[in-house]
């Protein structure tokens, strides 16, 4: 591959298209494919060329392709130009039958999202350009290869409607580099949920899309978030690490707050390189001084992973828990007072009786305390039964 | 509303993308000219014209280029060059066509049948974008230092004026011409520190306007129409300190005004989480962010305490959301004392709720909570209901607002910088 001269290149693609090699036509036009590295397809002005041995659309597209020179000299902005040709010429042959479209038109729009997102850093720190420009446009080119797709009547074997968990995925690799595009993702999602392949696409593809749609779920405070991360942390194969601790970080803080008995092991934290979480596991117990640390530590991971405050929420199950072992004393109306004074020992600062009997409330709303406060006895009274009831019973 | 929104939108994505989709248009347009001459059959292998290709290959990548040449151009955004408040044409037509404001008339003239039009006093107004109208003539657009000089003059001498009555017609009139400001800024791209300047004065007023004419009828103030222009501001005013170069004197002041505005919200609180720790470091973010995450804990005791830190333009900012935390607290304490027993005290729960006793009183009784004849509160869970669409009027509770502006001025709350106002209100 790395020594072929241009026309025997040429040569191939075209066989592929007879052929109607999907795969290996859409090889022949990645950028992962080594052909990329040979010299003699970096060529200026391909166009004759290809215009010789291929019909169009190809012709255009591969003279495009082979514009390859500019990522030779990592010039991603020229690159990505060429690249929206090769795009923008796929969807024209994308409107009528050609199976060989969807493995090509994966390859194509993968290297369009990574071109972006190569020309976004590079026009970045030249300090040029508007930030989020470039993805924009890709997203764009994306969401019409994904409209065409959708909205493809073919038969089953032949439908375009294959390609969409895939273009869906890689519009939410764009979306979620910025918080405000993420309602973008909810007609991406709504399409996917009323097709039919819906649980036929690949499960590589399932565990990315069951990923993204996770994410959104705990992003939207959607308690599906559990089972859609669960999924994908279970399908996910045993051997990619990097992709199951990035999976680990959002579902652990979901099922910290859903499951109490469901915290994780050392070991699992060990493993997948998540010791970030080992003080906030144990502090939850009831340690709300620890959390706080906790959480004031590793502040910087948990903001730029987004679970800060999904990590917060975890102070109510804290002072749930906490308060949960003053009543070990086996009497069922407590002062007040020994809550404050539990607080104190925590060092919450500046809290008081008013406080305490706020916070003591909202657990009564919220359910994780059965009983009632009397103000006038300036204590808590609490159920004989089952005053804490579990947390996984409690919504 | 929302319409002429999008109207103004589409305006801009036409300006800034229309080359771009016409370049894609036109590519695809090719390629189907050429599928359409293939045979009918179905394959593609047809007689074509080669160098109808070859040229039309050439011209696209010409295209390209020329495109990349046309958007350096247009870089270079629309010249302006109204050195007004408004330009003459305009003056000139609406004076003439009697639709001059009246805070825009020399004075003495407002009776005559055709007041006179002042030219220190006009301001051009905002226009639907429509088919045909050109608003990109220079004569029409005002440059940056004249629309700072605008906003100026609003803020100072029509918003912060003592004499003119009724503020709501102050609003209306300030809103529209803010707006049209906001129009020309689109227009001309303006980004940087005079965006930043106009911005930060527009969302000051926003703000103050969202307390001030709280309560009033839908038809003279709507409040959803002022956050939705309120939101859009913020969120352009932030993306100028994201992608500017800075210093930005200012930007704690309205970071702070932002979140509290957005109390609660996720995106919101996201936001300022990913501040530079400096920035989130600084009094006014510290505090916005502890009440945020009371309010997030539903502690709302710990929450109205800390509101009591808060200056008078923050407070008017997190205003709207006093209602869901006085509501949230009865409902808590509805369960949390709910007993055949219960007796608490009304001095107390005033307290808590930073109201007087008699307003909370009524506030209970609003949300179905029964005060017996001591002044004692009987909470309960059964009783405890939604009041009744326009039976609570946020307005009678808004003293914990209006304490805070004893002595201010609006002019002194809209116009000037936040250490200054913090030391007027000590």
């Amino acid at each position: 591959m790395a020594h072929i001269t241009i026309n025997q290149y040429l040569q191939q693609i075209n066989q592929a298209i007879e052929n109607h090699e999907g795969s290996f036509c859409a090889e022949l036009l990645s950028f992962k494919h080594p052909h990329v590295a040979n010299p003699r397809l970096q060529l200026a002005s391909p166009e004759e060329k290809c215009q010789q041995i291929l019909e169009p659309p190809y012709d255009e597209m591969v003279a495009a392709h082979l514009c390859t020179y500019a990522v030779a000299n990592h010039d991603f902005v020229e690159a990505y130009k060429f690249q929206t040709l090769v795009v923008s010429f796929l969807r024209a042959f994308q409107s009528h039958k050609e199976e060989n479209a969807l493995p090509v038109m994966s390859a194509v729009t993968l290297d369009l999202r990574i071109f972006a997102n190569n020309a976004e850093q590079q026009l970045q720190k030249k300090g040029k350009g508007q930030p989020g420009e470039m993805l924009e446009k890709a997203a764009e080119q994306l969401m019409s290869c994904f409209r065409v797709c959708a909205s493809d009547r073919a038969g089953i074997d032949d439908s375009k409607k294959w390609g969409m968990m895939f273009l869906s995925n890689q519009l939410f690799k764009i979306y979620f580099k910025q918080i405000n595009k993420l309602h973008l993702c909810k007609p991406l999602i709504r399409a996917i949920d009323s097709s039919n392949l819906k649980n036929e696409y690949s499960p590589a593809q399932k565990v990315t899309y069951k990923y993204y749609v996770g994410r959104k779920a705990m992003f939207d405070s959607d308690f599906k978030t559990e089972e859609l991360l669960s999924f994908a942390f279970d399908r996910c194969h045993r051997s990619s690490q990097k992709n199951k601790r990035m999976i680990l970080i959002y579902l652990l803080p979901v099922k910290m707050l859903l499951f109490q008995g469901h915290m994780p092991t050392h070991q699992l934290l060990r493993k997948y390189d998540l010791i970030q979480f080992a003080d906030v596991t144990k502090a939850v117990e009831g340690n709300l001084l620890l959390l706080n640390e906790a959480l004031s530590k590793h502040e910087t991971f948990f903001i730029r992973c987004g679970i800060f405050l999904i990590l917060e929420k975890l102070k109510i199950i804290t002072y749930r828990n906490l308060f949960k072992k003053y009543l070990l004393l086996k009497t069922h109306q407590l002062p007040l007072d020994a809550f404050l004074v539990a607080l104190r020992m925590m060092q919450v600062e500046d809290v008081d009786i008013d406080e305490v009997q706020c916070l003591l409330a909202n657990l009564i709303y919220m359910g994780h305390i059965k009983g009632y406060i009397s103000h006038q006895h300036q204590k808590l009274v609490v159920s004989k039964q089952n005053p804490f009831p579990p947390l996984s019973s409690v919504s | 509303m929302l319409f002429e929104q999008q109207s103004e939108y589409f305006f801009v994505c036409i300006l800034n993308k229309g080359n771009y989709f016409n370049h894609l248009l036109n590519l695809f347009l090719n390629s189907t000219q050429l599928q359409s001459s293939r045979a009918p059959s179905g394959g593609w292998r047809s007689p074509r014209n080669k160098q109808q290709c070859q040229n039309q290959s050439k011209t696209q990548k010409n295209e390209v280029e020329a495109e990349d040449q046309e958007k350096e151009i247009k870089e270079m955004a629309p010249r302006a060059s109204c050195q007004t408040m408004c330009p003459a044409q305009e003056l000139w037509n609406r004076e003439s066509q009697n639709r001059l404001h009246c805070f825009e008339v020399v004075p003495g003239t407002e009776s005559f049948r055709k007041p006179k039009g002042d030219p220190l006093r006009a301001v051009k107004e905002y226009s639907r974008p429509a088919a045909g109208k050109d608003v990109t003539k220079p004569s029409y657009l005002r440059p940056p230092d004249v629309l700072l000089k605008t906003v100026c003059y609003l803020i100072d001498e029509i918003a912060g004026s003592t004499s003119l009555h009724p503020w709501t017609e102050v609003y209306s009139f300030v809103f529209d011409r803010l707006r049209s400001v906001k129009q020309d800024m689109i227009i001309q791209r303006l980004s940087g520190k005079d965006c930043v300047a106009i911005l930060e004065l527009t969302v000051r007023f926003h703000i103050y306007a969202s307390y001030r004419l709280c309560g009033e009828p839908l038809r003279i103030f709507d409040p959803r129409i002022n956050d939705t222009h309120l939101q859009e501001y913020l969120n352009w005013l932030f993306d100028c300190y994201k992608t500017g170069t800075g210093p930005y004197p200012n930007q704690e002041e309205f970071q702070t005004l932002g979140l509290l505005y957005n109390l609660g919200s996720s995106p919101a609180t996201q936001d300022v989480l990913e501040l530079p720790e400096r920035l989130r470091q600084t009094p006014s973010l510290k505090l916005a962010l502890a009440i945020n995450q009371a309010f997030l804990e539903g502690n709302h005791v710990h929450l109205l305490r800390l509101v009591q830190k808060l200056d008078f333009l923050q407070t008017c900012a997190l205003h709207r959301h006093l209602v869901t935390c006085r509501r949230h607290l009865l409902l808590i304490y509805s369960h949390g004392y709910h007993s055949r027993n219960c007796r608490f005290p009304l001095d107390r729960l005033a307290q808590l709720l930073s109201l007087e006793p008699s307003l909370t009183a009524e506030l209970c009784q609003v949300y179905g909570i029964e005060v017996n004849q001591h002044n004692q509160v009987l909470f309960s869970k059964s009783a405890f209901t939604e009041p009744e669409q326009g039976e609570l009027d946020c307005k009678l509770y808004h003293s914990i607002v209006s304490e805070k502006q004893r002595g201010l001025t609006s002019h002194a709350v809209l116009a000037e910088r936040s250490e200054q106002r913090t030391q007027k209100s000590e």
